[in-house]
């Protein structure tokens, strides 16, 4: 192929682009394209730095070096969202955009609504025509009168796939797209990829899923730790060997916390047959006192619902969980009595209480501690927080200070530092270590470890891997709400457990 | 920072309020000599009494978040029930009291089941609380204005003197220090602040946000009934229209004081050195011979200023705004 | 059929009932002057209420409607009292009052990020204030009663045949805001605002231009009826309209416009506005005691809400289960 050829087949060449965020490096010497009509999956660990491609490309956010092309015009360091929409770019993210109380027709032609030439009025009657000719010559079942919000989720997806395309978008980027759609729908989703394919659309698709990559993908772009590691061409594509890539072979210097083993200490939790409808389905497991059990799975596959469940927040709907030998009916506040701790997924969100002091944050959940009477004292709750301060090495050290304006792996030692000032028996950890300094989760996995070692049992909800292997004593993996494997045993790898959360067991995909 | 640093600043930011209460005194003495004579200060008292006791109990709504819009009916309607108990039908005090505070506590705890378990917003069940409760206060005095002649011992509440000062000061003064041990020093405020600050994580910590809501409104509710007998015994009547406005008052002051409306803040004492200002600002107002009515005036524009100041917007920080990077990481 | 039609429907029906329960009780009610002032009320009211549907829309808030009303009407009387321009342009002019106070909301609330209550709570106390300072007043300084006496400007509170002027317009205004709103792109725009900020932004909508236009639209709408209140009363007091906002949120709520924004169409709000008027009406036909009329307008709002409230709850809670449903035939996994 000629190189004039090669080149106008480029939808988008991106060069050398490099991202830091005040100090981490995120995207480092990345070199990426996108073909016309070719299916592109994007695919790395959480954390290697494709949302942050992603958000280059959109102009959600600006490259600190590198070159980026679109359909052979340059595009400047400071692109913009509109920017990008202008020139066809179309970016469908899991929580989808559209408006509701509109119709599919509204939402297609927001801000372009077709008006009448005599008069700038809205001709509802000629936006629904071209809407439903637009569905119809995708041949989906939906019509242009129909509201969002009677629509089901993967009806969405395509109202804003119809969207880009009524835009006359060439590339439309699709993040985790099958994240909540049933089977048939992933299949009718497709079907409608390899559509946008044949005409010439390329789609830039970012998934966890195997056998997705697999089917759909004409080149395969593996990132890792913000570097471009390989580009696979469709005939190289292979479940494992992306696994591979994507883990990447690392010398550990804690090759000796990679066995697990099992424990044979008494049973802090016995849960059995715990289902919760679509959440999560026939869950048992044990936990021995100073285990520290791993949580690994996909985003999706129900570690978060599970150990919700347990912690009491939310409900489930049939089995049992037995605590200390006696039955358990949890919800949060006998959890907190009875010696649970639970760390919260999303720091921010929910961790923290942002415009309160540290002492605040730490005394909330301390209070049958402080309280006497109904009265709080305050010089106990001082003391528990200099106690967190001082186990945690939090700075600065001033308790004081509102939580808000700590930095991330200090917020997290504030919410971890709460539960460890008490008489822990099991903590709930989720995802403890997103967003935060490589010190910080030395120090966090120092704790757990002490945890551990003093008889405290540990659930870990982790997607990163190299955390999860290391520091759980057994992990369980969860794959669409069900356990699909235990590592109890031996010497488990970062690439065993991906394959079991994708569903690599024995060579098939589940 | 240092801790000293840091103890430092926290001091001047409690005291600025009060250097802000100091500088309008100075203003208003300047602009009417007569501000500071003993007879005018009197007479400011009440009102700052009246929105003072308001106020603490009125803070935990804002604290958890939420508003109650219903204060000033209530106060004026709680008058009138307190009336009909002690003089239509004879029934003595102290019952007659418990049973107004009792009625004020039932509607606090209206709203706050309705805003918790109904999930209707704060503002419109108060608001519609304000509504029927003036209704009702209608109602029952038949839009009349109710002389209220005894007995001796309910005028006292408002007129009598202890140690040389008017009990309603000693009222607004313990209420306040309880409301602020409230806040600051039980498991209540505690979590009352957890769940305006954010209601998920406060969950997560064992904190029923609903049960403390309800509780919230009730105080506010109480504390204005409390305020509405005050305001009978000292004005000696009972009018259903005399309640209105006051919550504008209350919510002003308490701005003021430093308690953010989006809740996790609060400062009792803060508040009621926003009492005082408004009560100040009023009575200046008064003295400036500008009628009542005007007074909403000059309160708007100072709750626009407080509440632009409270949100940390100065000069440097629009400047910031305008021109910053779009880059931040989030 | 969608649920909004099914409670506009119930609400209609509702309004007949109660209606001739009405006419059967009190022989005055159903007498063409009867009607026609219960009409006129409504629209007094249902002009401010179309404004304020706007606001709801973008799931803000206006409680400055009331002082505009005051602050209008004494801008009228000043035009009025002291100089000699006519009332056909005089009166077009006042609508700017609302227009201005709008603009003065729309800045706090979109440049600060104030919260759409608070701001509208301290312009109302702010226009207030300002509609005493305007009043026109007499030698001593006490705001003197104005009568006015301009036949054209006393012609807008008169009829045209047996419907009076004011019921035209409101119905006139209803139709013209109904159609601005679904078919036009500003229109459209507005119920994005509301529904949806983020995505209406990343859209492309200029959610800030849509926020102001609906506190300008609100305030004319507030502006207009203190017109037509001050030609009907031959007066204007500083004291019109202040309190009037409870009936305006009882109107669009019983309409079924939430507050949570994204949706409602002005003729809910006609329907919220005559279903109001009707039972004030009746109150008063009835014999019973005004003061009644406070707490009858705070209970159904409250139930209103709570009823709706409770029925959106349910119907995302059958909605979920369905999908769950649908979800759960395709899932079955075992682990081995």
């Amino acid at each position: 192929m000629s190189d004039q050829a090669a080149e106008s087949d480029l939808l988008l060449v991106c060069r050398t682009i490099t991202k830091s965020y005040n100090g981490p490096v995120v995207l480092s010497d990345v070199d990426f394209s996108m073909k016309r009509g070719e299916v592109h999956a994007l695919v790395g660990e959480n954390g290697a730095g494709k949302s942050t491609l992603i958000k280059i490309i959109t102009g959600v956010t600006n490259r600190n070096s590198g070159e980026m092309l679109f359909e052979g015009t340059a595009i400047g360091i400071e692109h913009s969202k509109v920017a990008s929409q202008s020139l066809g770019i179309a970016v469908i993210y899991q929580e989808l955009s559209l408006i509701h109380g509109m119709t599919v027709a509204q939402n297609l032609f927001l801000t372009k609504e077709p008006r009448f030439r005599a008069a700038p009025f809205i001709d509802i009657g000629r936006m629904n025509s071209l809407a439903q000719a637009l569905i119809d010559r995708y041949g989906f079942e939906l019509k242009a009168t129909d509201i969002i919000d009677g629509l089901s989720i993967a009806q969405r997806q395509t109202v804003e796939i119809l969207k880009a395309l009524n835009s006359r978008a060439s590339l439309i980027i699709m993040d985790e797209p099958t994240s909540s759609l049933t089977s048939s729908e992933s299949a009718q989703l497709f079907g409608i990829i390899r559509r946008l394919k044949a005409e010439g659309i390329g789609v830039l698709y970012i998934s966890h899923r195997m056998e997705e990559v697999y089917d759909l993908s004409d080149r395969v772009t593996v990132l890792r730790d913000g570097h471009n590691v390989a580009v696979l061409e469709k005939e190289q594509i292979n479940p494992a060997e992306i696994i591979r890539l994507m883990i990447g072979r690392r010398l550990e210097e804690r090759d000796a916390l990679h066995t697990m083993c099992r424990s044979n200490a008494e049973v802090v939790l016995d849960v059995r047959n715990l289902c919760s409808e679509n959440r999560f389905n026939g869950i048992s497991f044990q936990l021995h006192a100073g285990e520290i059990l791993g949580i690994g799975g996909l985003v999706g596959s129900g570690r978060t619902e599970i150990v919700r469940a347990l912690y009491g927040i939310d409900r489930f709907d049939s089995g049992s969980i037995a605590y200390l030998g006696k039955p358990w009916s949890p919800d949060v506040a006998s959890s907190i009595r009875g010696g649970f701790g639970f760390i919260p997924e999303e720091r921010r969100l929910q961790g923290i209480m942002g415009a309160i002091s540290m002492t605040g944050n730490i005394g909330i959940t301390n209070l049958d501690v402080t309280r006497r009477h109904g009265f709080v004292s305050a010089k106990k709750e001082l003391a528990l927080a200099r106690r967190a301060i001082e186990l945690l090495n939090i700075k600065p050290d001033n308790p004081d200070i509102p939580v808000g304006n700590l930095s991330g792996g200090n917020q997290q030692k504030v919410v971890v530092g709460k539960w460890l000032i008490r008489d822990l028996k099991l903590l709930i950890v989720d995802e403890p270590t997103v967003g935060i300094d490589i010190g910080a989760k030395e120090e966090l996995y120092q704790t757990f470890a002490r945890l551990s070692a003093a008889g405290v049992s540990i659930l870990l909800v982790s997607s990163d891997l190299p955390e999860l292997i290391s520091i759980s004593t057994r992990i369980l993996v969860l794959r669409q709400g069900c356990i699909i494997q235990e590592f109890a045993d031996g010497i488990v790898t970062e690439e065993d457990v991906l394959r079991a959360s994708s569903g690599l067991v024995e060579g098939a995909v589940r | 920072m240092s801790v000293v640093a840091s103890k430092a600043r926290r001091l001047l930011a409690d005291f600025r309020l009060f250097f802000i209460l100091l500088l309008l005194m100075a203003v208003l003495t300047m602009l009417s000599p007569m501000f500071l004579s003993i007879g005018n200060l009197s007479n400011v008292l009440w009102s700052v009494c009246i929105i003072g006791i308001m106020c603490t109990g009125f803070i935990y709504a804002p604290v958890t978040g939420g508003i109650d819009l219903s204060v000033g009916s209530m106060a004026s309607l709680s008058g009138i029930i307190a009336n009909v108990l002690m003089n239509n039908a004879h029934v003595p005090l102290a019952l007659a009291l418990l049973i107004t505070l009792g009625f004020g506590v039932l509607v606090g705890l209206v709203n706050g089941i309705v805003t918790t378990k109904f999930r209707v917003p704060p503002f419109i069940v108060t608001m519609a609380a304000k509504t029927y409760l003036f209704g009702i206060a209608m109602l029952v005095s038949n839009g009349d204005t109710i002389t209220i002649m005894g007995p001796q011992g309910f005028l006292t509440i408002g007129v009598g003197k202890f140690l040389g000062l008017p009990i309603p000061i000693y009222i607004m003064l313990v209420l306040t220090a309880a409301s602020h041990f409230l806040l600051k020093q039980t498991v209540f405020g505690r979590r009352a602040i957890a769940v305006g600050a954010n209601e998920v994580s406060a969950k997560l910590s064992g904190v029923d946000p609903d049960r403390t809501r309800i509780i919230a409104y009730i105080l506010s509710s109480g504390t204005a009934t409390i305020a509405g007998i005050v305001m009978a015994s000292l004005t000696q009547q009972a009018y259903a229209p005399n309640g209105a406005g006051y919550e504008f008052d209350v919510i002003t002051a308490v701005v003021i004081g430093g308690t953010s409306l989006m809740g996790g803040t609060g400062s009792v004492v803060g508040a009621l050195i926003g009492a005082v200002m408004v009560g100040f600002i009023n009575n200046g107002l008064n003295l400036m011979n500008m009628p009542a009515s005007y007074h909403p005036l000059v309160t708007g524009i100072v709750i626009l200023i407080a509440l632009i100041l409270n949100q940390g917007v100065t000069l440097p920080a629009i400047l910031r705004r305008q021109f910053g990077r779009k880059d931040a990481p989030k | 059929m969608p649920i909004s039609t099914l409670r506009r429907l119930i609400l209609i029906g509702l309004f007949f009932v109660i209606g001739g329960i009405l006419s059967f009780i009190s022989p005055s009610f159903l007498t063409q002057g009867n009607i026609m002032t219960l009409l006129q009320e409504a629209s007094q009211t249902g002009i401010v209420a179309i404004g304020f549907t706007l606001v709801l829309i973008t799931a803000g808030i206006d409680m400055s409607i009331g002082a505009v009303i005051a602050v209008t009407a004494m801008v009228c009387v000043n035009f009025l009292s002291y100089t000699h321009i006519p009332a056909l342009v005089f009166i077009p002019l006042s609508l700017l009052t609302g227009v201005a106070a709008g603009l003065f909301n729309g800045f706090f609330i979109t440049h600060f990020k104030l919260p759409e209550f608070i701001v509208t709570l301290a312009s109302r106390g702010i226009l207030a204030g300002v509609a005493l300072l305007i009043a026109v007043k007499d030698a001593d300084g006490f705001i003197s009663n104005v009568y006015i006496q301009d036949p054209v400007y006393l012609g807008f509170g008169g009829t045209v045949g047996p419907v009076y002027i004011v019921t035209i317009v409101f119905i006139g205004l209803a139709f013209l805001t109904q159609f601005f709103m679904k078919r036009t792109r500003t229109g459209t725009n507005i119920y994005a605002t509301g529904a949806n900020a983020t995505a209406a932004r990343l859209s492309g909508i200029n959610t800030d231009r849509s926020i102001y236009f609906v506190y300008m639209f609100s305030g004319f709408c507030a502006s207009l009826a203190a017109i037509f209140l001050s030609a009907r009363m031959m007066t204007a007091m500083p004291e019109f309209g202040i309190g009037s906002e409870m009936d305006v949120i009882a109107a669009v709520v019983i309409g079924g416009t939430p507050f949570t924004g994204g949706v409602g169409d002005i003729w809910g709000t006609v329907i919220g506005t005559l279903f109001l008027a009707l039972i004030k009406n009746g109150i008063l036909k009835l014999g019973i005691s005004p003061y009644i009329q406070p707490i009858v307008i705070g209970g159904i709002i409250v139930v209103v809400v709570v009823v709706d409230v409770w029925y959106k709850a349910f119907a995302e809670n059958l909605s979920k289960k369905a999908i769950d449903r649908r979800k759960r035939s395709v899932k079955a996994t075992v682990a081995p």
